[in-house]
């Protein structure tokens, strides 16, 4: 661990002080109409106090995204203020699906500066139920554009159709390594108590259902819910008078490659890109890919974990659809990946489920076989130690990635 | 040959500094935007990215090949619905930059080309399409 730039070492400098997550929630998804966006914020809120063991009153600062509802463009002081908080520390992040990561980042980065030292990162929304037309515009506006690409028809579908169709025809990748992909996860969110999907699918059954936009079918898209999660950021110190077993944030990374799809130069740079945020958060984490437990990898579309894969180095490039095929994805299989189903099974919501999953992960804690009245089972991997988990916005635009790990980073 | 549609799609956003190169599309003039050092680049700009120089303009050929391509089936918005299905390409121009486009079965600029007849690495030229008065939209069709 003595190796590494200096901007390596002060990122395990910042992280050495202990930064880890104390606590997790999230809500039922799906479909919520009779909740609003604050209400669904606050409920959850109360779930991760709870989690942790502490009060809203302990907590000091406060990290919140955007909403597509209710729009506002100061989110964190206005739920601050409906939960009747007076916090230090107070910031909106807003980089599409990359947000939930950069949320325990920039929790991290006000903890480091004495800004804060317990801070409640949450995101949610009734994105599905309750969305605007503003909202929507927003959300397309995000991914395409107005002028040169908007006009041409695109969906955000078929933006990351473009990228995926170029990434089969260089590789030679089958269809079925994307039906893989959803087949996985779907036996995963199977077990998950509050997925929206819990029917397993086969490859069959995803490559013979309907068309999107090429090569994507209904089933290898992600969801549209409602929903919230939430995790509370702080220090070992601080985290030591609470109820859970910390889970530590031993390494960050973060990476860009291009904004509109029309930009992205090769397939080969968009991996570079995205992978970079992986394969830092792994050099600040002082890792390799060979000693992960559990990869909680974006999936906004089946070809999206695939691509990320080969960036952070966990496959070579053009290995991953067969590496899925394989098996190696599934729970029980070298490196189970989203153990939750993901945003194609549970829900959307950005990457904040990859984060409170990995956590629980990590903390032993991913068997639901208790929740019965949700038919919950378990989808815990066996004394799993070290978690990769990532976001990205855009069409892959940006990306970023935490290393999550049960045990305090080692001394540097 | 049937009539052609009144266009409903979404018409392209328009800000000052597209003015140049969409009053060219409507004279059927296709023009690409440079930097400094004469290096077409995309999308048009006021300013070229990276070096910050003054754009300047220069003729392009409207020759590329397609770099990639997405069949759509369902389209962005309402004024989609019914259609058959369009493909999005992007293409890599001869002069270098690549962009967006819809493939187009002829000349006339609709209806789509069929998605049987297109593939990654197929040349295509560009269709001056004028969908309104104020509009002249570039989409490509196979060429030769």
């Amino acid at each position: 661990m003595a190796e590494g730039t200096p901007d390596v070492k002060e990122a395990r400098r910042m992280l050495g002080k202990g930064i880890c997550i104390a606590g997790v929630g999230e809500t039922e998804q799906g479909i919520i109409s009779d909740r609003g966006s604050f209400e669904l914020l606050t409920e959850v809120t109360r779930t991760t106090l709870d989690d942790a063991g502490i009060a809203l009153s302990d907590v000091d600062g406060i990290v919140t995204a955007f909403s597509f509802v209710e729009s506002t463009l100061m989110h964190s002081t206005t739920l601050a203020d409906y939960m009747g908080m007076k916090p230090g520390y107070f910031a909106s992040v807003a980089v599409g699906g990359a947000t939930a990561p950069l949320m325990a980042v920039q929790a991290a980065m006000a903890i480091d500066a004495g800004l804060a030292e317990v801070v409640l990162c949450v995101r949610g929304d009734n994105t599905r139920s309750g969305i605007s037309s503003s909202g929507m515009i927003a959300m397309a506006r995000e991914m395409s554009h107005g002028a040169y690409e908007a006009p041409f028809g695109l969906t955000t579908i078929g933006g990351y159709g473009l990228l995926a169709q170029r990434y089969m025809y260089e590789h030679d990748i089958p269809q079925e390594a994307l039906a893989a992909v959803v087949a996985t996860q779907s036996e995963h969110a199977a077990l998950k108590w509050n997925a929206m999907l819990r029917d397993v699918v086969s490859v069959e059954d995803v490559m013979n259902d309907r068309w999107i936009a090429t090569p994507f079918h209904a089933m290898d898209c992600s969801l549209v819910s409602d929903g919230a999660a939430a995790f509370i950021v702080t220090t070992e110190a601080r985290a030591k008078s609470m109820k859970k077993k910390p889970v530590y944030i031993t390494g960050i990374g973060e990476g860009f490659s291009h904004q509109y799809i029309s930009e992205a130069e090769s397939v080969a740079s968009v991996r570079d890109g995205l992978g970079r945020a992986g394969r830092r958060a792994m050099e600040v984490a002082g890792i390799t890919p060979q000693d992960l437990d559990v990869a909680e990898i974006y999936d906004s579309f089946s070809f999206t974990p695939l691509i990320a894969l080969e960036g952070f180095g966990i496959c070579g490039p053009g290995e991953a659809g067969d590496w899925v095929l394989e098996g190696n994805a599934k729970l029980g299989g070298k490196l189970p990946m989203n153990t939750h189903g993901g945003l194609i099974r549970q829900a959307h919501l950005g990457a904040m489920h990859h984060i409170v999953e990995a956590v629980l992960q990590l903390r032993g804690e991913a068997d639901d076989s208790a929740k019965t009245e949700f038919n919950g089972g378990n989808h815990q991997v066996p004394d799993a130690k070290l978690a990769i988990t990532n976001g990205s916005g855009g069409i892959l635009a940006a990306t970023s990635a935490l290393v999550l790990s049960s045990e305090p980073p080692s001394a540097a | 040959m049937s009539e052609k549609p009144a266009y409903t799609k979404p018409l392209p956003d328009l800000r000052p500094e597209d003015a140049t190169f969409w009053e060219a599309m409507k004279e059927h003039r296709f023009i690409l935007p440079c930097d400094d050092a004469g290096k077409p680049f995309w999308y048009p700009r006021k300013y070229a990215p990276g070096t910050l120089s003054e754009t300047s303009w220069m003729d392009a050929s409207g020759n590329g090949t397609v770099y990639t391509y997405s069949t759509h089936f369902i389209g962005p918005s309402k004024a989609y619905k019914g259609d058959p299905p369009h493909i999005v390409a992007l293409v890599d121009l001869d002069e270098g930059p690549r962009m967006m486009t819809i493939l187009v079965k002829d000349e006339d600029g609709y209806p789509s080309l069929d998605p049987d007849d297109v593939k990654i690495g197929m040349k295509v030229k560009i269709v001056f399409d004028d969908v309104t008065d104020e509009i002249t939209m570039p989409k490509f069709t196979p060429a030769g």
